[in-house]
């Protein structure tokens, strides 16, 4: 049996900067836990409670996303591949956190999130904001997604969200997410 | 009306409803799994209560985080709030807040823009 390296695994996290990594299934219970350790590990940093908010915002957002996908392909019946298993990494790049989130997406899936992140590139913060309130008074059918998580990413962030996509097959790709806080 | 008591957990408010005082407080943190399906008893409930409560009707809320579900769901209480205080009811939100804490604010505020009830923006000292 082959013995994975950890201290190589491990000297990648830290050559990157990644002071908190998960990867495995997403369960609700998982992002509850997994967001009192990020904020714990935050407080002891000792930031300033906005970009500590802002970081912990965007950890929920990224996961529940990841989460709330895998529950519409359950929903649809698909058992391609496990969606809920993901992975979320926060990074330290000098001053600034960095957010990270990648999943197994369907190609047909992800178009609409693709075509709001291009969107939301070129938009400032006051753009970014009417265009928030816009969708939150959206009247929509219950349980229907407000569509407010990317938005709300992207007024968090110093900079435009990054994003991007590894092939796996003719139907389905890894989609990484990235917000620089 | 009886008295809606909801406990809080990791990821949902605290939420008290009292239907003699006519005072809804939330506490805590917001991200629950599915937001509409855990407000939706709260929504019912004010609606019904609004349609046969004539008084004042009061809601303190002192939340330290919403995700982007809960804050829609929070948009539907308000507006419910909104309609009471068209109609010509005593309506007043507390909006509490860490002071520490410049994006709570920001929340508040922008919930404040939403809406013509009167509504506090309370800063709230966490030192001890």
């Amino acid at each position: 049996m082959k013995v994975i390296n950890l201290y190589e695994l491990k000297e990648t996290f830290n050559n990157e900067g990644i002071l908190i990594c998960f990867a495995g299934p997403f369960s609700h219970s998982i992002i509850e836990e997994l967001g009192n350790a990020v904020k714990r590990y935050l407080e002891a940093e000792q930031m300033a409670k906005d970009i500590m908010m802002d970081v912990f915002s965007t950890f929920i957002e990224q996961t529940q996303n990841v989460r709330n996908y895998a529950r519409q392909k359950v929903d649809e019946g698909n058992r391609d591949c496990d969606f809920s298993s993901g992975i979320v990494v926060i990074g330290k790049n000098g001053t600034s956190y960095e957010v990270s989130s990648g999943n197994i997406v369907g190609k047909e899936d992800i178009r609409e999130a693709l075509d709001t992140l291009d969107m939301l590139e070129k938009l400032d913060k006051k753009e970014l904001k009417t265009l928030y309130k816009q969708n939150l008074r959206k009247t929509l059918p219950p349980g229907a997604n407000p569509g407010l998580g990317l938005i709300d990413m992207a007024r968090k962030a110093s900079q435009p969200l990054v994003y991007s996509l590894k092939d796996i097959d003719d139907r389905y790709c890894f989609f990484s997410l990235k917000a620089i806080i | 009306m009886e008295m809606l008591a909801i406990e809080g957990t990791k990821s949902t408010p605290e939420i008290l409803f009292d239907p003699a005082t006519g005072v809804l407080s939330m506490s805590g943190e917001s991200y629950p799994e599915n937001s509409f399906e855990f407000y939706r008893p709260i929504l019912s409930w004010l609606a019904r209560f609004s349609a046969v409560h004539h008084g004042p009707l009061t809601f303190n809320t002192n939340l330290s985080y919403l995700n982007t579900g809960s804050t829609k769901c929070m948009m539907d209480i308000l507006d419910l709030l909104e309609e009471s205080h068209l109609n010509g009811k005593t309506v007043a939100v507390n909006w509490y807040y860490d002071e520490e804490n410049h994006r709570a604010f920001e929340t508040a505020e922008e919930f404040k823009e939403e809406v013509s009830v009167p509504f506090n923006i309370i800063p709230v000292s966490e030192q001890p």
